[in-house]
């Protein structure tokens, strides 16, 4: 019995996420077209309300091809790799007091995991494609992963420090319900480091080397089509959202807000992840691409040395203040 | 010429990434702009003076058929070669060349306007019609019959009578009055000529306000 009804909660996780990722990219559509002066899809439904809808039908009948040449199992395997990663990272969110899936201990830790898994997904799709545009894209993946894992890892520790507990729900309590207890002011630049690693960890722009349009044509995903394509764009917005998540939980207090609310306790937390996607299409609508050497630049030599002082600041005040 | 260069950026700004979030805020100050995107097909383009759309043969009120005299002068002056025109004249003196072919490839015009400019008798034009996309090439390899349809077309959507319709083309610009011969000697409204020519960004201050 309690078999199913765990079965019935992750069917409505999925279903609610699924349409989350579909108007996600509605809304960056929207947004960053009015940010462009422009209107953003208009023809499908009231004001293209309807366009995920059609986007998806039509990403479902589109022919499947698969290059003659390509890695025929690892070419299949791997968009699934990356969905499948990044959909049971959700398993561990609480998105209320209780609402959580899989209260495990080590629940930052299995997302870290989850997300670098996912990153395999998209250098095995460079691998497999046969193609250079593909390969350059998935080696850049690898190395902007392995870069910004690091500095992301690290820059948790302080909150981890701060909350004695990698249970993310353990640190959503630690933060209390009061505004000052949120990790966001002593974290500042823990908050500042996992941020941008935040961005980078889910190839957004400025840091979307792996796809970069403009050289790569579309990097890991070019000989890719149909779903298995839009398989990778809901892995790569399902990533957003788990990273929004974990910003949340982490620095902004998780599900606690200014009062509680009666029938739908995640709305605080809900509320902070979309404020946090909306910072990410923002900052897609306003910044360009890093340059390759930039970005190895900003994660070794400022990322990581700013995520180890944290690590030691926080430390420090800890012993000190017991 | 005096170069602006920026000012150096302080520590402060340095760290702050003030540039960054200054662009941040354009940003947002243009999500809540008005767009400027026009609905096509519902919102349409207001066609100003001068639009060269859908080539047309100008119908003689008097023979019914093109006003060409078969001088191959828009011929000549097209620069993608894309009239083409066969004539011949009768044996009897004081007979006028018959236009037995007249053929334009609209897929290969750019739309100059040359062929009006140069064209003595102001036989041919492009129309203010810019909605005449086809399946089919062929059907824009247009023939005497079918410009001359075409110009039927633009008259019927025209909202003054057809003998005062001026197309500005017919008068090139920058020549004295004498030096133009007497059919090409046509009023043309001051938006088109002389100071007040709407060029650039000028025509936002024609339009109504609801379209600038």
């Amino acid at each position: 019995m309690d078999i199913l009804l765990m079965l019935v909660w992750i069917v409505i996780l999925f279903a609610v996420v699924m349409l989350h990722v579909a108007y996600a990219t509605y809304f960056e559509r929207k947004i960053i077209g009015h940010m462009q002066v422009r209107l953003g899809p208009m023809r499908v439904g009231w004001h293209g309300l309807l366009q995920p809808i059609a986007d998806g039908i039509k990403s479902f009948f589109k022919e499947d091809i698969i290059p003659e040449q390509a890695d025929r199992p690892t070419f299949l395997a791997a968009p699934i790799i990356c969905l499948v990663a990044m959909l049971t990272s959700l398993a561990v969110l609480p998105f209320a007091k209780g609402w959580v899936l899989a209260d495990i201990d080590i629940g930052l830790l299995f997302v870290f995991a989850m997300s670098s898994l996912a990153s395999y997904g998209v250098v095995l799709a460079g691998w497999a494609s046969n193609s250079k545009y593909s390969f350059l894209g998935g080696l850049r993946s690898m190395a902007q992963v392995i870069s910004y894992e690091i500095s992301m890892g690290l820059s948790l520790v302080g909150v981890m420090l701060m909350a004695g507990s990698l249970n993310l729900s353990a640190i959503v309590e630690a933060q209390g319900d009061r505004f000052l207890g949120m990790y966001l002011l002593p974290q500042c630049l823990g908050f500042f480091v996992f941020f941008i690693s935040m961005l980078a960890e889910t190839n957004r722009v400025p840091f979307d080397l792996p796809e970069a349009e403009t050289e790569l044509v579309s990097g890991y995903c070019t000989e890719y089509s149909g779903m298995r394509y839009a398989i990778f764009f809901m892995a790569e917005y399902i990533g957003m959202m788990v990273m929004a998540s974990i910003a949340t939980i982490c620095f902004l207090g998780g599900w606690n807000g200014p009062f509680a609310v009666p029938f739908f306790p995640p709305l605080w937390f809900v509320l902070k992840v979309y404020l946090f996607m909306f910072v990410f299409i923002w900052i897609r609508a306003t910044l360009p691409r890093y340059r390759y050497d930039q970005l190895m630049d900003l994660g070794w030599k400022i990322l990581i040395p700013l995520a180890l002082a944290n690590i030691v600041l926080t430390a420090c005040l800890k012993a000190i203040m017991g | 010429m005096q170069i602006q260069y920026k000012p150096p950026r302080g520590w402060l700004a340095t760290i702050f990434q003030t540039e960054i979030l200054q662009g941040m805020g354009l940003t947002l100050k243009r999500l809540f702009s008005k767009p400027i995107t026009r609905q096509y097909p519902e919102e349409r383009p207001q066609i100003r003076t001068g639009f060269r759309g859908q080539h047309a043969l100008v119908r003689d009120a008097e023979t019914g058929d093109c006003k060409c005299i078969g001088c191959m002068r828009c011929a000549m002056a097209c620069p993608s070669r894309c009239i083409r025109i066969r004539s011949h004249k009768d044996k009897e003196p004081g007979s006028r060349r018959v236009i037995d072919c007249y053929r334009i490839e609209a897929l290969r015009c750019v739309y100059c306007g040359y062929c009006e400019e140069v064209c003595p008798v102001n036989a041919i034009v492009l129309t203010e019609v810019y909605e005449y996309s086809r399946y089919e090439r062929a059907s824009l390899y247009f023939t005497k019959e079918q410009l001359l349809a075409n110009w039927d077309q633009f008259v019927a959507g025209l909202d003054m009578p057809v003998e005062q319709y001026v197309n500005p083309f017919w008068r090139p610009r920058g020549l004295p009055e004498r030096d133009l011969p007497a059919s090409k000697r046509l009023p043309v409204s001051p938006e088109w000529s002389g100071e007040q020519q709407v060029v650039g960004h000028k025509w936002r201050q024609y339009l109504p306000p609801e379209q600038s």
